[in-house]
């Protein structure tokens, strides 16, 4: 038993592959979701959220309190026209508008129900989360003392009229330095509006994660399975005849590419249709940007299936290259885990992988419900995707595939 | 048909081959003999343009094959040693396939199929997938995959390895008919009688060198290899002759020894095959 033991133990240590998938890749996977929920020691620094903000009361006091908001050490206040931070966070690129809207004064003085809301983005809800009690507790507070601030001043000057500002300024500080805001929590409440994805259920986001998430991470599998086919054909000799004839070493690569792209293109179809057919997708809300986005990420993900294939001498090899780049990619890139609950960070990172291309693509046209002109940069990218991993296969499958057979 | 000319080739710095010369007529079956790791596939894989030789020049059918890769290849049919068919597909389906990258036009492509379907003697079977094949029928359907585009030449690499004897005959009269019908054939083999059976010519090949070529009476005159006789005596004597020729020295030899009032109890004969031309040429058997 003992010998069995050991012999074991050896053969699993000259198995790199087994090695490489029993011990890297949990680890791998580990270590990005510890990153990607805060278990990294408690000690992140916490990256500033940038917010919009529209100030169409052009008020004091609104200015006053974007002043104060943009002071704070968690946020990025970036000061822009109304529709086009609208536009801005309706295509994802930023969490939210905070607009002050005309007669906002008015109603601080008037200890009305305020004049001012946070318009967001559904999808980016982790960042909405923790941009919530900073916005909200800010507010009350400064806004809590502009009130208080503005009412006593108009009392001052309707009781004492001679009384010197020095004096008036000096009671002021004296309220408001005791918390006097409390009193006006009622009137500071923020109403927050959802920009995208709130008119119909079928929309929503969890389902177009789960489809466009779980679609990209199979579509990986299946296509990196049909690319290794090649070392199949290299290991039983089909490859070799087909060097034989008159055909290039090319045309075998980009056959191989065609059928990886054809079948990509048949699941990505079928997914989408079955949720349509059975969670009410709404498929036909843009077609034209759907058709499209299904081919670039086709063509993005045969293109990655090559490389894998080409970067491989074996079938157990490729096996355990894909497993660990696709479950790595998958994981970085919102496949796996929504990236609108992942820190900012994460979502910095995850450019990287081909899974987030397309599942943004993927919200920008269900969830987000934008034009197909607005689509089109990721489309880009994923074509780019698609392009670079065909053009660095090329050399890599005629160094490790063909020159070895 | 074919010209080679000083053809080397090497693998980091295992020679593999090395300054190989050798011609083979139109029409001839010509045999590469030698053990494995000789150097056989090697030349095999340069004549088929799958590996470019280190230095030499190959002419097939008057083209130079570096100069020509294409019809080089339309010229060439190849029988790669491993049975080189999509196993799921039936015999018919494989056929088409391979048919179809020899520019064979579609409309012919059928009729190709059946014709080489029925020269390997699968007629009866071509709807099967191959994996429902013995060894021995996937053998033939991989000679069948290599003469669609009806070359010039074909190539068989030991197209009869693990082949049971009846596969292995039909195999034979398969290479004789191509040949009959005016294909050229080069054949590599590690089995003695194979060549003896098939070749014209035969090249002995041996850690990447040539070491004799010629027919087979040649190759016996070039290693000095003569027929053996030997007599077994009732006085427990063991004489042994070497002969010319058996048959004509048989008769001389055993009147020579009544003569002298010996009996014989029992005669062996051994003839020089190319087994023991290999072993005077090489020093070592066939198998080693």
């Amino acid at each position: 038993m003992y010998k069995l033991f050991i012999k074991d133990l050896k053969l699993f240590f000259i198995d790199k592959k087994a090695v490489m998938l029993t011990f890297l890749l949990p680890i791998i996977i580990i270590s990005l979701f510890a990153f990607a929920f805060g278990g990294l020691g408690g000690k992140r620094t916490s990256q500033p959220i940038d917010l919009l903000v529209s100030d169409l009361d052009q008020s004091a006091s609104s200015q006053k309190i974007i002043a104060k908001l943009d002071s704070l050490e968690g946020l990025g206040i970036k000061i822009k026209e109304i529709e086009w931070a609208k536009d801005q966070v309706i295509k994802g690129n930023y969490v939210g508008v905070l607009v002050f809207n005309k007669g906002f004064d008015e109603s601080l003085k008037n200890n009305e129900p305020l004049k001012y809301e946070l318009l967001y983005d559904e999808a980016r809800e982790m960042e909405v989360g923790m941009l919530q009690p900073v916005l909200i507790g800010n507010l009350m507070e400064s806004v809590g003392k502009e009130s208080i601030t503005q009412n006593i001043s108009s009392y001052m000057d309707d009781k004492f009229p001679g009384m010197s500002s020095i004096i008036k300024d000096q009671i002021i500080s004296d309220v408001t330095a005791e918390g006097g805001s409390a009193s006006f929590e009622a009137n500071t409440e923020l109403t927050m509006t959802s920009l995208v994805g709130e008119e119909e259920e079928s929309s929503n986001l969890g389902l177009v994660q789960a489809v466009a998430g779980t679609a990209i991470l199979m579509l990986l599998f299946s296509v990196s399975a049909m690319a290794a086919v090649i070392l199949e054909e290299k290991e039983n000799g089909t490859l070799k005849r087909l060097l034989y004839s008159p055909i290039t070493a090319n045309d075998i690569l980009y056959g191989k590419m065609l059928i990886a792209f054809f079948i990509s293109l048949l699941q990505l179809t079928i997914m989408f249709v079955f949720a349509w057919l059975a969670f009410g997708l709404k498929l036909f809300v843009n077609p034209l940007a759907l058709a499209l986005v299904i081919i670039a990420t086709a063509f993005a993900v045969s293109g990655f299936g090559m490389f894998l294939a080409s970067i491989s001498k074996t079938r157990q090899q490729a096996a355990g290259l894909s497993m660990l780049i696709i479950l790595t990619m998958s994981a970085i890139g919102g496949s796996m885990v929504p990236l609108y609950i992942m820190p900012a960070i994460m979502k910095k990172i995850a450019i990287i992988s081909v899974n987030y291309w397309g599942i943004q693509a993927f919200y920008d046209i269900f969830w987000r419900e934008l034009p197909t002109i607005d689509i089109l940069p990721k489309i880009g990218v994923l074509i780019g995707i698609g392009i670079v991993m065909t053009l660095i296969s090329i050399p890599l499958f005629k160094k490790n595939i063909i020159k070895l057979v | 048909m074919i010209e080679v000319k000083s053809i080397s080739k090497s693998f980091d710095n295992i020679k593999a081959v090395q300054q190989i010369s050798f011609n083979v007529k139109k029409g001839q079956i010509f045999g590469f003999l030698g053990p494995n790791g000789a150097g056989k596939s090697t030349t095999i894989n340069m004549l088929n343009t799958l590996l470019e030789p280190d230095q030499g020049s190959i002419k097939i059918d008057g083209i130079d094959l570096s100069e020509d890769h294409e019809q080089c290849k339309l010229n060439i049919g190849v029988v790669p040693q491993e049975i080189a068919l999509y196993d799921d597909l039936s015999a018919f389906e494989n056929l088409k396939f391979w048919g179809g990258l020899y520019q064979i036009p579609k409309n012919e492509l059928k009729e190709r199929a059946e014709w080489a379907i029925k020269i390997v003697g699968l007629e009866d079977r071509k709807k099967d997938a191959v994996k429902t094949y013995s060894g021995g029928m996937k053998r033939r359907v991989n000679i069948a995959a290599a003469i669609l585009h009806k070359p010039k030449i074909l190539l068989l690499d030991e197209p009869t390895v693990g082949v049971d004897p009846q596969s292995r005959n039909h195999i034979f009269e398969t290479i004789e008919q191509l040949n009959s019908e005016g294909m050229t054939i080069i054949y590599t083999t590690h089995y003695m009688e194979e060549a003896e059976r098939l070749c014209d010519e035969i090249a002995i090949i041996d850690l990447g060198k040539i070491i004799a070529i010629g027919e087979i009476e040649e190759l016996r005159k070039i290693s000095g290899v003569r027929d053996k006789l030997i007599i077994h005596t009732s006085d427990k004597q063991e004489i042994e002759y070497e002969c010319e020729s058996i048959g004509s020295e048989i008769s001389g030899i055993l009147e020579n020894h009544k003569s002298n009032g010996n009996e014989i109890l029992s005669i062996d004969t051994h003839k020089a095959n190319l087994e023991s031309i290999f072993l005077k040429l090489t020093g070592k058997q066939l198998r080693d």
